[in-house]
């Protein structure tokens, strides 16, 4: 999978604990790491073939910058499952998300083990699937 | 507010009180280890006794949106009995990237204040009263001193008599924070100019505020915050030797912003020993002479990284212990981060709960009545020297293994916040570091409500702000701006003059900081713009 973090966001502390927690898991994982904008994640992601797509937000900027994400990799074919994590998104966040076609969102209440199976799912679902 | 300063100390049962308590015949070890307080080596803090009463600055974090809507936040807190200003930029003003470049976007006005040009400031400090308050800054400080400085002028106020402090980082920023995309060598000559420019024209103001708080919350211990922040300090103190600069110049201003975590004792001792390691490093490794410079400010920042999303009014609580640790360590200033600080930039209320935690702790607790008193607890003492020691031992460490310049540039750093980070992460999920309302004592999320709606609304971009920038370069007269960003490159590729002047200039022209750093970078071998979005800096102006 790709890991991200979107725009002016600097902290890194969420997405580099989630990208060790499944590296350790035996998950694949590219740390594309922070300053990234959509097409540079589109890119990346049909590049590299990635199963799952993984974006950080620790600032607000992922509502604006995620519907571009999605249109990139729309655009580009790429029928790439993509999960947002971060410890500001709340309850409410995670089901605008999910409207807007995220599959799956991860909070500060999201335990390892679930963000293990989700990401295991994900990948092994056929392509398309979202 | 209602000072009780001049009754009589006493407790409230009306038991007199002693403003320090002390070993009835201080011996020797007393006196070389601890001192009274205002005494070396200011391991009891660095007032006499009696003098720090209820007297640290209470301000809280403040910025959003543009300057006017940031100056309309300060006033409502000033109105609230804050007595003092902090001011920390967003995201793209932190990284020196203006409003309208392509990457702020989303971003503007969101998490501080946005801040690119001089009017910016003129109008962050409209009708606030310059010369009567502390004005703290989390903001770069190229930009912070010179507009600081113009704008004391155009109020008619000497900077001279200006107070406060910005903070630096030059060392760490890169790796973890505010990454402003520049070499190591860049970093650290705004950080030296900046302090040498002040410490001859605002000798008031502390420009050498090391800010441990922002490189360690969430991701270092109290041994590697304080060692990484010795390590900075103390390559700054060379820097400017080798300038010239007398020591006792500059050390009397030196500050440090230091973090507070939820470790009540630990953060205490942790202060304590701070202040005895400077004045031992100060006086005996550097050969300050004056007192002053021995002594070292401290304020404090209590930790946003300790705060929840779950059940936010538990922050209040996280909040409240926080600053009776820092009361206890005998800080000069803090923040108390706001109750929803774990999913928003501070609300209006969650700002006024923070205020009022400093109010309650400082007039009804009483517990800044008597100076340092834990002082002369084994405990603590223990405590204080364990700190001490690892801390030292960790500089030398450090200090061993090559200069800042080559740990920063072989990534060093990087490895020790990547695996703070992660051993952070560990901790949280196997629950060997227990959150109440994360990973024990949880609550269903239907059930989860208490100050759930103020704590999750957000702050929208503020994208009027980015057309105003538009707007305005197109005013600017560019012919000016253009001569004074190439007298600021000539200044910068002497490698031996103080940027400070050049771009106080600059900023006067109608120069952003964003044309600013991208002429320094340039100097420097690096493009104007690190995000690859704009072609040059000093060449683009419009």
């Amino acid at each position: 999978m790709l890991i991200a973090v979107l725009g002016m966001d600097q902290h890194e502390v969420g997405a580099v604990t989630a990208a060790q927690l499944l590296r350790d898991a035996g998950v694949e994982v590219i740390y594309l790491g922070r300053f990234q904008l959509p097409q540079h994640v589109v890119r990346t992601a049909v590049d590299e073939n990635v199963d799952v797509v993984g974006l950080s937000a620790h600032s607000w900027e992922y509502r604006d910058y995620l519907p571009e994400v999605l249109d990139g990799l729309r655009a580009a074919g790429a029928a790439v499952p993509v999960v947002v994590g971060g410890s500001i998104l709340t309850a409410r966040d995670a089901a605008e998300l999910a409207r807007l076609g995220v599959a799956a969102t991860f909070g500060s209440g999201s335990t390892p083990a679930q963000i293990i199976a989700t990401i295991r799912a994900l990948a092994s679902a056929p392509a398309g699937g979202t | 507010m209602a000072d009780r300063q001049d009754t009589p100390l006493a407790t409230e049962s009306g038991i007199p009180l002693a403003p320090v308590y002390r070993p009835g015949t201080p011996d020797e070890s007393y006196r070389t280890r601890l001192g009274d307080p205002g005494e070396y080596p200011f391991t009891r803090g660095v007032r006499p006794p009696g003098a720090g009463r209820h007297a640290w600055i209470q301000r809280e974090l403040s910025g959003e949106g543009d300057a006017r809507r940031t100056n309309a936040q300060l006033r409502r807190l000033l109105a609230h009995g804050q007595t003092g200003l902090d001011v920390i930029g967003d995201a793209p003003t932190q990284a020196m990237v203006d409003p309208d470049h392509p990457y702020a976007r989303h971003a503007v006005g969101t998490q501080g204040v946005s801040l690119c040009r001089h009017q910016d400031w003129l109008e962050l400090y409209d009708d606030i009263p310059l010369d009567r308050l502390t004005l703290s800054h989390s903001l770069p400080p190229l930009m912070c001193v010179p507009n600081l400085v113009a704008v004391a002028r155009a109020r008619g106020i000497d900077p001279a008599t200006i107070r406060g402090s910005v903070v630096q980082a030059p060392y760490f920023a890169e790796d973890n924070g505010y990454a402003v995309h520049m070499p190591f060598a860049l970093r650290e000559r705004m950080a030296v100019d900046t302090i040498a420019f002040t410490t001859e024209h605002m000798p008031r103001f502390h420009t050498f505020l090391e800010d441990t708080y922002f490189v360690s919350d969430g991701v270092l211990d109290a041994v590697e915050e304080m060692a990484l922040g010795f390590v900075e300090i103390r390559g700054l103190v060379r820097q400017l030797l080798a300038r010239g600069l007398d020591i006792d110049a500059f050390a009397p201003r030196i500050a440090i912003l230091v973090n507070c975590s939820m470790d009540l004792f630990e953060t205490v001792a942790k202060i304590r020993a701070t202040r005895r390691l400077f004045a031992r490093m100060l006086r005996e490794e550097f050969g300050a002479t004056d007192p002053r410079s021995w002594a070292v400010t401290i304020a404090a920042h209590t930790s946003g990284f300790s705060l929840t999303g779950q059940q936010p009014v538990n922050n209040v609580v996280r909040g409240t212990v926080q600053a009776l640790a820092l009361v206890l360590a005998g800080v000069q200033a803090m923040e108390v981060s706001a109750f929803d600080e774990a999913y928003r930039t501070p609300s209006p209320e969650a700002h006024l709960v923070g205020l009022r935690t400093q109010q309650i702790v400082a007039l009804e607790s009483g517990v800044g009545r008597v100076a340092d008193p834990l002082g002369g607890a084994w405990y603590v003492e223990a405590l204080t020297d364990d700190l001490e020691q690892r801390i030292a031992a960790m500089v030398r460490d450090i200090e061993a293994q090559g200069t800042p310049a080559e740990l920063s540039d072989r990534g060093w750093f990087r490895a020790v916040f990547a695996r703070g980070m992660e051993r952070y992460g560990r901790a949280l999920t196997d629950g060997s570091l227990p959150k109440v309302g994360v990973n024990c004592f949880t609550v269903p999320e239907a059930e989860d409500v208490l100050l759930r709606e103020v704590s999750e609304t957000t702050i929208a971009p503020d994208r009027e702000r980015i057309d105003a920038i538009r707007r305005w370069r197109a005013t600017r007269d560019a012919s000016r701006v253009v001569d004074a960003l190439a007298a600021l490159r000539a200044v910068a590729d002497d490698r031996a003059a103080n940027l400070t002047p050049a771009t106080a200039a600059a900023y006067e022209a109608g120069a952003s900081q964003g044309e600013i750093a991208g002429v320094l970078r340039e100097s420097y071998g690096w493009p104007a713009d690190p995000l690859g979005q704009r072609a040059t800096g000093a060449g683009a102006v419009p």
